[in-house]
């Protein structure tokens, strides 16, 4: 009798697992929601168990940092004459663009940081790429809201509740991002494919990419703002295959910052006056009565 | 308190130590290591644990508790809602179907069962994935993840084992 209500029941969750993967594929509100409420609910927990870890790692850091004091100081010292040498071309060029820019009304979109968060879990999977955060909806994240650091895009919101959210990382295999190479502005797609090189698609047959091209966001699709790095095409396969870099190293996240972008609103092109005097005016083909 | 109630206070622990301790095991596994070999061939730390108290206390991982299990692993690794228990449910039930085969036996022969076992999952894992993404995923992974658990297996067994006769 025991025997028998043990394989009963494993065969209701088994089929009650099945159900929930079938219905996990349309993005069910109801799962979604739950996941929210379950990570939330494990992000005290995580945080307990990773006390060791984060000491260890807090500890090497230290002594690491302590140990390349000097020679980091040479560097940052050399990068500092360069990069005041390059400040001054820097900002003509700024105040070149911001000519230009008025003089065609160009409206820019407004980038706004929303929070700094830190990475509380990670995948750690080779099919899913995908990390909670330690801010949500009390911190005012979004789904669909972008993820970056200082070196570049690293992914967008996709789950977000009270206190912590999921983000998916740009080389999961469900990510699409619309992203440009940098010298032409030829608009590609940026397909993830759990590598850390994930792939360009649709590039335009007339166009050739080379090695070492810098890819970034074309803004398209409104969740990440144009212009942030997004990698180097690193290699181009016999077949066309074309595999990009990417400038944030996904192995060595800590902390991220969620941005969110809005689109400036379009310029008129036509007052309503005129656009109803165009609309009265006959299609060709048209009889007036 | 009287011995009695003492004695159920001690059982009630233990009643829930598996699931505790599988717990441990989930987020072991999604810490964020940073450890970029780690993220493609993490152990299947999960079905370490689910095997190793399916043998050794099967009364105590009921399959409820296994299919809660999974979701919380669903949940923090991101992955399809389901697939973890689906995955740890087949595991519970293979170990069950041997009865008391699998009990009481040496720890070279429940390592070369779990082997096999492993070597199945991984396979099975990577079909259902490669099936909900509707796309042939990239097998090699599975690979060094199987042989990462199986190397694994007597060190997370060991700590299992010592908290097993801790409490």
């Amino acid at each position: 009798m025991k025997s028998f209500g043990q394989r009963f029941s494993a065969i209701f969750f088994i089929i009650l697992s099945l159900a929930l993967l079938i219905l996990g594929r349309n993005q069910n509100q109801f799962i979604e929601e739950s996941r929210g409420y379950i990570f939330d609910a494990f992000i005290p927990a995580i945080k307990v168990v990773d006390i060791p870890r984060d000491a260890t790692s807090g500890f090497s850091g230290w002594v690491n940092r302590i140990a390349t004091t000097f020679s980091d100081n040479e560097f940052l010292r050399e990068e500092n004459a360069q990069l005041k040498r390059d400040l001054t071309s820097s900002t003509e060029l700024v105040i070149d663009n911001l000519r230009l820019k008025n003089l065609l009304k160009i409206k820019d979109g407004t980038v706004s940081t929303i929070t700094a968060s830190r990475i509380v879990s990670d995948s750690n999977s080779p099919f899913f790429k995908s990390m909670l955060i330690n801010s949500g909806t009390i911190d005012g994240v979004r789904k669909g809201h972008a993820v970056v650091n200082e070196e570049g895009v690293i992914g967008r919101t996709i789950n977000v509740a009270t206190n912590s959210s999921r983000v998916l990382i740009l080389n999961d295999i469900n990510s699409r991002i619309p992203v440009k190479f940098a010298e032409t502005g030829v608009n590609v797609i940026l397909a993830g494919d759990n590598s850390l090189f994930p792939t360009i698609e649709f590039l335009p047959t007339e166009e050739i990419a080379n090695i070492g091209d810098q890819i970034l966001t074309s803004g398209m699709g409104g969740i990440f703002p144009p212009d942030l790095p997004v990698g180097i095409v690193s290699e181009i396969s016999e077949l066309g295959e074309i595999k990009v870099k990417t400038t944030v190293n996904l192995n060595r996240l800590n902390y991220v910052s969620v941005i969110e972008y809005e689109i400036a609103s379009f310029p008129v092109l036509l007052n309503p006056d005129n656009a109803e005097q165009e609309s009265a005016v006959p299609e060709e083909g048209q009889v007036q009565q | 308190m009287n011995i009695s109630s003492q004695q159920e206070k001690s059982l009630g622990f233990k009643a829930v130590l598996p699931f505790l301790t599988l717990v441990v095991l989930i987020v072991l596994m999604v810490l964020p290591y940073n450890i970029s070999i780690l993220s493609d061939t993490m152990p299947y730390l999960t079905l370490i644990g689910v095997y190793y108290w399916c043998v050794f206390k099967p009364d105590l991982l009921p399959v409820a508790a296994v299919f809660v299990l999974g979701l919380i692993q669903d949940v923090l690794l991101g992955s399809p809602f389901g697939l973890m228990p689906l995955m740890l449910i087949g595991v519970h039930q293979f170990v069950y179907m041997q009865g008391r085969q699998f009990l009481e036996r040496d720890f070279i022969f429940n390592w070369v069962i779990f082997i096999m076992l492993v070597v199945g999952y991984g396979v099975v894992y990577w079909a259902i994935t490669s099936l909900y993404y509707r796309e042939l995923l990239d097998y090699l992974s599975i690979i060094g993840q199987i042989l990462v658990t199986i190397a694994f297996y007597p060190i997370i067994t060991g700590i299992l084992g010592l908290v097993r006769r801790a409490f």
